[in-house]
C-alpha cells in the first residue's frame, strides 16, 4: 500500500473533479428545469410576459363595428375572423382607446392568400386563377370591383 | 439552388448536416482506432505494437480533444453545446455524447498519466523553478518510482485499457448509432451502421498511426521496426476486409430485397455518389489498398523493408481517403435523397471559406497534430532508452526504435 500512494492521490483528484462537476452542474441547471419536461419551465411565463397578445378576437371588433359585423355574419366570410384580413386588434386599439387607424389592405394579393388556385387546396373551396378570372384582367380596385370583402358572394 | 430530379419535398433540399458532421465521425474514428492499437499492446500482449503504443495513446488523446469541435462549429449557438452535458435530453441520441465523451476522456487522461508518470517524475527531479512546479503538480506530489510503484502503474494501465477499449468502441459505435437510429432514412437506418463505423474507425486509426509512426521515425532518424509495420499492416488488412465486407453487405442486402428504398439508393449511388462511393470508397480506397496490404501480408518475408514501408504508407494514405469518403457518403449521401424516396437533390459542395467549410475542416484535421506536437514537447512520446516504461508482459520488449529492424 505504501507504493500505491500515487494511485490514491489520482483517485482523490478524480473524486474532486466529479464533486466539482456535480456541484457546478447544480449551479448551472436552472431551478425550474424538468418541472414539466426537459426544458426550463420559467421560460414559458417569461415568453408570455414578453409577448402580450395582440389579437382580440371577432367579438372585440363588434363592440365598435356592429354594422360591419352583422354584414359579415350573414355572408360567406362569416367564419373568417376580422383580424385575418385587417391585422391584429393591438395595432388599432390599446386599453380601450384607438391608438392608430386600422390599415386596410385592398390588394388582390390579400384575397389570393386564400383564393389563389393551388392544387393542394380542396377542390370545392372557391379559388381562382387571377389572370383568367376576369376578361381583360382585374380592374383598378382589384377584387373589390365586384366583391364586397365582408360578404363576397355575388 | 440545388437541382432536383424526381420529386422532393421543399424541406428535403437542404443539406443541414454539413462537412463538419462529416469531420465529427472522421476525427472520433481516429480516437477509437488509435486506442484499439494501444490496447493491442497493453491488453492483448501484442509486443510488436510496443513502438507505437505510446504514440497511439497520445494520438487518441489529442484527437479526442478536437472531437467535439466540429459539432461546436456546426451549432448556430456554440455556447449551447455545453447543455448536452448539463441537461441531457435522453430522448435524443446526442444526449449520449456528453456522458460517453466525458467518461472516455477521463479514462484516457488517467491512462496517459500512468504511462508517462515515470518521466513526469524524472523531469520534475531534473528541473528547477516553474518547470519543476509544473511537473511536480503533474506528478501529484508523489515521486515514487520504485519497481513496486511501477508495477502498480503497469497494472493500472492494463485495467484502464480494459475499461477504455469498450469505452472507445461505445463512443464511436454511438456515432454510428446516431445515423443508424434514424428510421426515416433508408440510407442510414440499419443496425449495421454502428458496427461499420467502428470497424472503419479501426481502419482509419491504424492507417493514421502507420503514417505518423513512419514519418516521425524518418524525421527523428530512428529505425522503423519491420515487425511493427508488418503487424500493423496485418491488422489494417483484417479491419479493411471486415469493414468493406460490412459496407458491401449492407448494399447487397438492399439491392437483393429490392424494396422501395433501393429504387432511390441505387440512383443515389450511381449518380450523386458515383465519384465518392464507387471511385473513391470502393475502388481507390478499398480495392487498391486491399491488393497492397495483401502483398504486404502474404508476401511479407520476400519484401524489402523499403518496399514494405512504401506499400503500407500508400495503402494507409488511400485508406484515410476511403474512410473520409465513407463518412461523406453516409452523412451527405443520406441528405441528398428525398424523404418521399422519389427525388434527389444535386450534390452538396462546401465552400472554402465558411464556418463549416473546407478550410475549417483542414484546420480541424491538422489541429490534433499540433496538439500532438505540444504533447510531445511536454511528455516525450518516444520513450528514452532505459526509461521506466512499464513492461506489460513480463518479457522486456525492445526499446522503441533503437534496435535494428528484424
Amino acid at each position: 500500500m505504501e507504493h500505491a500512494r500515487h494511485v490514491f492521490r489520482v483517485l482523490l483528484v478524480l473524486l474532486l473533479v466529479i464533486v466539482v462537476v456535480i456541484v457546478g452542474r447544480s449551479f448551472l441547471v436552472p431551478k425550474s428545469f424538468g418541472m414539466y419536461g426537459n426544458y426550463r419551465y420559467d421560460n414559458v411565463p417569461e415568453q408570455m410576459a414578453a409577448r402580450p397578445p395582440l389579437h382580440g378576437g371577432a367579438r372585440s371588433c363588434a363592440d365598435c363595428h356592429d354594422e360591419r359585423s352583422a354584414v359579415l355574419a350573414k355572408g360567406s366570410h362569416a367564419r373568417v375572423s376580422c383580424e385575418v384580413c385587417h391585422g391584429p386588434l393591438g395595432r388599432h386599439v390599446k386599453d380601450g382607446d384607438v391608438v392608430a387607424k386600422m390599415a386596410i389592405d385592398r390588394s388582390p394579393r390579400l384575397c389570393g392568400n386564400c383564393h389563389r388556385k393551388i392544387d393542394g387546396r380542396p377542390p370545392k373551396f372557391p379559388q381562382v386563377v387571377f389572370e383568367k378570372h376576369v376578361e381583360g384582367g382585374l380592374g383598378p380596385k382589384g377584387c373589390l370591383d365586384c366583391h364586397d370583402a365582408h360578404s363576397p358572394k355575388l | 439552388m440545388p437541382e432536383i430530379t424526381g420529386y422532393a419535398f421543399p424541406n428535403d433540399i437542404h443539406v443541414h448536416w454539413s462537412l463538419m458532421i462529416v469531420m465529427y465521425p472522421y476525427i472520433t474514428g481516429f480516437v477509437a482506432g488509435s486506442f484499439i492499437v494501444t490496447a493491442l499492446y497493453h491488453l492483448f500482449g501484442k509486443n510488436e505494437f510496443q513502438p507505437v503504443a505510446r504514440l497511439s495513446l497520445a494520438a487518441s488523446f489529442c484527437f479526442l480533444l478536437v472531437a467535439g469541435l466540429p459539432l461546436q462549429l456546426h451549432l448556430g449557438h456554440p455556447e449551447r453545446g455545453l447543455f448536452v452535458m448539463i441537461t441531457p435530453n435522453f430522448t435524443s441520441a446526442m444526449a449520449g455524447f456528453g456522458i460517453l465523451y466525458s467518461f472516455y476522456l477521463m479514462i484516457v487522461m488517467l491512462e496517459v498519466w500512468f504511462v508517462w508518470r515515470g518521466e513526469i517524475i524524472q523531469t520534475a527531479r531534473r528541473s528547477r523553478g516553474l518547470k519543476r512546479a509544473f511537473y511536480a503538480a503533474l506528478a501529484l506530489g508523489t515521486y515514487d518510482t520504485s519497481p513496486q510503484a511501477l508495477e502498480i502503474d503497469h497494472r493500472a494501465v492494463k485495467v484502464l485499457s480494459a475499461i477504455g477499449l469498450p469505452s472507445a468502441c461505445m463512443l464511436h459505435g454511438y456515432v454510428g448509432f446516431i445515423f443508424g437510429g434514424i428510421k426515416a432514412n433508408p440510407w442510414w437506418s440499419t443496425p449495421l451502421m454502428p458496427v461499420i463505423f467502428l470497424c472503419s474507425a479501426a481502419v482509419s486509426g491504424i492507417a493514421l498511426l502507420i503514417l505518423v509512426y513512419q514519418v516521425t521515425a524518418k524525421l527523428g532518424r530512428r529505425v522503423i521496426q519491420a515487425d511493427t509495420v508488418s503487424a500493423m499492416a496485418r491488422w489494417l488488412w483484417f479491419f479493411l476486409i471486415i469493414t468493406v465486407t460490412l459496407e458491401l453487405l449492407e448494399i447487397i442486402m438492399l439491392a437483393y430485397e429490392n424494396s422501395e428504398e433501393w429504387h432511390i439508393i441505387s440512383p443515389l449511388l450511381t449518380t450523386r455518389l458515383q465519384f465518392s462511393f464507387i471511385s473513391m470508397q470502393m475502388i481507390i480506397g478499398s480495392l487498391i489498398p486491399f491488393i497492397l496490404l495483401f502483398i504486404v501480408t502474404v508476401m511479407n518475408r520476400y519484401l524489402h523493408e523499403k518496399v514494405r514501408n512504401t506499400l503500407t504508407v500508400m495503402a494507409s494514405l488511400l485508406l484515410l481517403l476511403q474512410v473520409f469518403s465513407m463518412r461523406w457518403n453516409v452523412v451527405i449521401g443520406g441528405q441528398l435523397l428525398s424523404k418521399s424516396f422519389r427525388g434527389l437533390r444535386s450534390a452538396y459542395e462546401p465552400h472554402l471559406f465558411e464556418r463549416e467549410g473546407i478550410l475549417v475542416a483542414i484546420v480541424l484535421f491538422v489541429l490534433p497534430f499540433v496538439i500532438l506536437y505540444v504533447f510531445d514537447r511536454l511528455l516525450p512520446i518516444e520513450a528514452p532508452p532505459g526509461a521506466h516504461a512499464p513492461d506489460p508482459h513480463g518479457d522486456a520488449p525492445p526499446a522503441a526504435g533503437v534496435s535494428p529492424a528484424a
